[in-house]
């Protein structure tokens, strides 16, 4: 109780200086660290989007489908002109039908062997150059894959996005109100109730419409906005909002036990961690145990199962959109699956696997920014424990 | 000087109970802990009494899962849901802080009366924040200090006092080492200067050299500043130079609570002679180290009577009902039958 404390105040200035020396270097080991997880998703992205090329094609399959359909049309022609290629001899019009389908073989440039074309594909592909739809248009009429990617994005963005936002925090806080109060009849609810996530969302969507739109008729049954379309800019947002509703429910409800119930648990077990312990023992409010002890070490895994979660949920929208007719990204895949169209398909894939692989190097980054076992193991071997 | 107001106005807070109160910093009476498990009820803390003097530390030493770490988290109300029993009192500096409600327990003794060194202090840090953030946190929170640079000034001190280097405190605790960490844990357990420390199994997940090392710090520690240290411990030989006082534990109750010196040298009851004949010394030849046959008993439904007497080898027909811990000479207590007035050993005690 008498001890004298004898105050050294050099120390703290010398470990301030030493400490701008270490930022300077750490900033260069970022740089390079993140440099690398650039150029390895960008080799992942490449290895995927082959790989789909040469699924999509079916290892050049579709090749002999499309020459099918070139004979078929150029027979069409054919007999549209019987009257012009009447009096030629037979020799005459298999050669003229030949020179027709060969013509358009080149054109479509089935002429050179299916490899060769994949790395053409996969160079357009990389370089976001997704070339013209076969079948499909966009709605202001154009056949370019890219101007009917862009088209339908932005839904696609808005109504996950939402979802996302919503799913995030209510899940967290939830979560954690759970976790304080472990073992009481709202966690056991929960636990109880978390397989209802077995139902993908769409299936709850489908009830949704039927109660709330077919029965109550409150909201719309789908769509993104009432047509005709409002003028007044207002009046357009609220509708997109009303729209909106139950989409997003039907999402949430796909996944909300299920993700409660898991970070519930989560933090549970990191809750038990030495270190919360000893912030209890410091005198620390249960408030700031919570912030500091539980809720900051957990982000970053957290995050990740959140993220990673959801660009299935981008695959898995494809049903999604198309049961609430909402024209996004999904919807537009279901309807070039449906008319095989190859380049659409190609395409909505080059943009989820840029999607994907942009989501991971966020995460990355988020990583580094939460967790400083990453950002100081950059490069190294890192843990030592 | 204004710096050191905060801290002092705190030492003469605790001198003025110093003074009105008793000489012992610690006085546990009649603890108990039960939990309550799918089992059981286990009984891990059962009617445990000791008093520390001021100044004096102890060691409380038992073999693993006889209760001793649930008796340092009785006295720290560190408690698991499952709890079924939690009684008894325990007065720290004459006041009893049993009765303190959670808040008031929260702000006046947690860290600021009494720290912990936890058992496995290798997990005791969060990994995603500075080691001086979490070294100087009791002293912010308590307010101990009148702002941050202040608190992180008292942690450099308490990193001196360990033997840290002081710019260790910039860093994450993942580029500390094993031994590095555990210093940490016992410096930040000085940073508030508390009544007492409990220091649980502070070396045991270190290597030999390490755990050396760990307890030159404490011994050292213990010279130099008026702290008293209670040390949980099943390894016997690392304790003795820091303890005053020694406490037994078996089977979630104490079975001999003597000072130190005497304890080391001639231990009274049936399991602290064993134990002490287990411990390996320079001169003693291998062969001749002793074992304890058996294992103890489970902490649900313990066997009536004295706990030991099943692996005992001197017991007697009145082992079959619990012996009260007798009082010798030098205030030692042993809870033995053979020790009872006029009992067969009590007569040879002291010859």
């Amino acid at each position: 109780m008498d001890q004298q404390f004898n105050v050294p105040d050099v120390e703290s200035q010398e470990t301030d200086v030493e400490r701008e020396g270490d930022s300077g270097s750490n900033l260069k080991r970022i740089a390079k660290y993140f440099g690398f997880r650039l150029i390895a998703l960008f080799i992942t992205v490449v290895v995927a989007i082959y790989l789909l090329i040469l699924i999509a094609n079916m290892g050049g399959a579709v090749d002999n489908i499309r020459m099918g359909q070139i004979r078929e049309n150029v027979g069409m022609q054919m007999m549209a002109m019987s009257s012009e290629m009447a009096d030629w001899p037979s020799e005459r019009r298999r050669e003229y039908e030949e020179q027709l389908v060969e013509q358009e073989r080149r054109r479509l440039g089935l002429d050179q062997p299916f490899i060769l074309r994949s790395v053409y594909y996969l160079r357009d592909a990389i370089t976001l150059d997704l070339g013209r739809a076969e079948q499909m248009t966009s709605d202001a009429g154009s056949r370019r894959v890219q101007l009917i990617i862009l088209e339908r994005l932005p839904p696609t963005l808005m109504l996950m996005m939402s979802y996302f936002l919503i799913m995030f925090f209510v899940a967290l806080f939830g979560a954690l109100f759970l976790s304080r109060r472990y073992g009481s009849k709202l966690d056991k609810l929960v636990v109880v109730l978390a397989p209802s996530s077995a139902a993908p969302g769409w299936f709850y969507g489908i009830f949704l419409i039927l109660i709330f739109a077919a029965v109550l008729g409150w909201l719309p049954f789908g769509g993104m906005v009432k047509a005709p379309p409002p003028r007044e800019t207002h009046l357009y947002a609220l509708s997109v909002l009303r729209h909106l509703i139950l989409p997003v429910a039907a999402l949430i409800m796909g996944g909300f036990f299920l993700t409660i119930y898991n970070w519930r648990t989560f933090f549970l077990i990191y809750s038990s961690e030495d270190y919360v312990e000893m912030a209890k023992a410091k005198g620390l409010s249960n408030r700031a145990i919570e912030r500091r002890y539980i809720l900051r070490p957990t982000l970053p895994p957290i995050i990740t199962s959140f993220a990673l979660g959801m660009i299935v949920m981008w695959m898995g929208a494809i049903i999604l959109e198309q049961v609430f007719n909402w024209p996004g990204l999904g919807r537009m895949l279901y309807e070039a699956i449906g008319l095989f169209d190859v380049p659409i398909i190609v395409g909505g894939q080059v943009i989820y696997a840029y999607l994907l692989a942009a989501t991971v190097f966020v995460l990355d980054i988020l990583y580094a920014l939460l967790d400083p076992r990453v950002k100081m193991g950059a490069g190294a071997g890192g843990n030592k424990q | 000087m204004a710096k050191e107001t905060k801290l002092a106005a705190n030492n003469v807070e605790k001198n003025m109970n110093l003074d009105e109160k008793t000489a012992n910093v610690l006085d546990v009476q009649d603890m108990y802990l039960y939990f309550q498990t799918g089992k059981g009820i286990v009984q891990a803390v059962d009617n445990v009494s000791f008093a520390l003097e001021r100044g004096k530390s102890m060691v409380i030493v038992g073999e693993s899962g006889c209760g001793k770490t649930s008796l340092g988290r009785a006295i720290l109300r560190l408690l698991p849901e499952n709890v079924y029993k939690y009684e008894g009192s325990c007065l720290l500096n004459g006041s009893d802080i049993m009765q303190y409600d959670d808040e008031r327990f929260r702000k006046e003794i947690r860290w600021k009366r009494a720290a912990l060194v936890p058992q496995s202090s290798m997990n005791s840090l969060n990994p995603v924040l500075k080691v001086s953030d979490q070294v100087a946190e009791p002293i912010l929170i308590h307010d101990l200090a009148d702002n941050k640079e202040q608190a992180r000034e008292k942690a450099a001190e308490a990193f001196k006092k360990v033997g840290v280097p002081v710019d260790f405190l910039n860093r994450y605790p993942f580029e500390l080492s094993g031994g590095m960490r555990q210093r940490v844990a016992i410096a930040t357990s000085l940073v508030t200067d508390p009544d007492f420390i409990i220091l649980d199994e502070p070396t045991s997940a270190l290597d030999m050299l390490t755990q050396a090392n760990i307890m030159n710090v404490l011994t050292k520690l213990k010279e130099e500043i008026d702290i008293s240290f209670v040390l949980i411990t099943h390894d016997v030989s690392t304790s003795s130079e820091i303890a005053d006082m020694a406490a037994i534990m078996y089977a979630g109750q104490i079975v001999e609570f003597t000072d130190a010196y005497t304890f080391f040298g001639t231990p009274l009851h049936p399991y602290s002679e064993r134990l002490m004949a287990s411990v390996p010394t320079l001169e003693a030849d291998d062969e001749e180290l002793g074992f304890i046959p058996g294992q103890p008993p489970s902490l649900i439904n313990p066997p009536e009577g004295c706990r030991f007497a099943e692996r005992c080898e001197e017991e007697f027909e009145l082992c079959s009902e619990e012996p009260p811990g007798f009082e010798m000479e030098d205030d030692r207590i042993v809870k033995c039958w053979l020790y009872r007035e006029g009992g067969e050993r009590d007569a040879n005690y002291g010859k």
